[in-house]
């Protein structure tokens, strides 16, 4: 697929301090088609398009990664915590099936 | 016509119309997913054979009467320390009925701080839904809870 998907990350809360342990969530506008669908106007079965594996990267080290089949809703949101350890950027990156690769990043600034 | 034949005759087209849907229903099955896969089969490939203990360490977070089995939110929370010598190295969320029971691995580090993960799954029907918890010494951890869905969500 050709267009650019829209990705969101959210830390929760926004502002925090070196150390402390916030909550992440990472979403996708994503079909997740499971292959098993049909179109009820021409009535073939939908191919399958899903996400297959999801990286969370912080500062060059994977914090968390995962292997994802197609049963996620549309559009999935991953949330999980983590450890906030200096300055630094937070990657997260998906494939789906087909191939698809998508990169998202945050800058992260603890205060104080 | 007497009223004996007629009535056997009425009978015999109404049983035929009865049994012939039953039988389009079944030849027009689910296509089977890419992926099919069994509760049983999951758990012991996750495992590799070990049998998992339930566990109250697991908190699971579901609601019980799903109106929309398309989207059900699912928050797993485990206890645990996180540190490196012990941690929450996966966290595995099964649904049973599904025609692919697995719905997300997630393999974390003592980098996470926190065990937790929360995401939303489709669920087909009622069912039972279970999070296998996989902790840095190499234990299984279970907990199931079931899931009343009125609206399927995998079409």
């Amino acid at each position: 697929m050709a267009d650019k998907r829209k990705s969101l990350i959210k830390l929760k809360p926004k502002k925090f301090k070196d150390g402390e342990v916030v909550k992440v969530s990472f979403m996708v506008m994503h079909p997740m088609d499971t292959g098993m669908r049909k179109d009820k106007k021409t009535k073939k079965i939908i191919p399958a398009k899903y996400i297959n594996s999801v990286k969370f990267n912080y500062n060059g080290k994977d914090i968390t990664t995962m292997t994802v089949w197609e049963s996620l809703s549309v559009n999935p949101v991953f949330t999980t915590y983590m450890k906030i350890n200096g300055k630094g950027k937070l990657t997260v990156t998906y494939t789906d099936n087909t191939g698809e690769v998508h990169e998202k990043s945050k800058k992260i600034k603890p205060k104080g | 016509m007497q009223r004996r034949d007629f009535f056997k005759k009425v009978g015999a087209v109404a049983a035929v119309g009865a049994v012939m849907p039953a039988m389009s229903f079944a030849a027009d099955a689910k296509p089977v997913g890419p992926n099919a896969m069994s509760f049983k089969t999951a758990v012991d490939t996750i495992t590799g054979g070990k049998a998992p203990k339930a566990s109250k360490k697991i908190k699971l977070k579901l609601p019980e009467i799903a109106e929309n089995g398309a989207v059900v939110p699912v928050t797993v929370e485990v206890e645990s320390p996180m540190t490196d010598a012990d941690y929450v190295k996966a966290i595995h969320v099964l649904a049973g009925k599904n025609s692919n029971a697995r719905c997300i691995d997630v393999n974390l580090t003592p980098a996470n701080g926190k065990a937790m993960f929360a995401t939303r799954i489709k669920l087909g029907g009622t069912q039972e839904v279970s999070a296998l918890v996989e902790l840095s010494n190499g234990d299984f951890l279970i907990a199931s809870q079931s899931v009343k869905v009125t609206i399927g969500g995998c079409g």
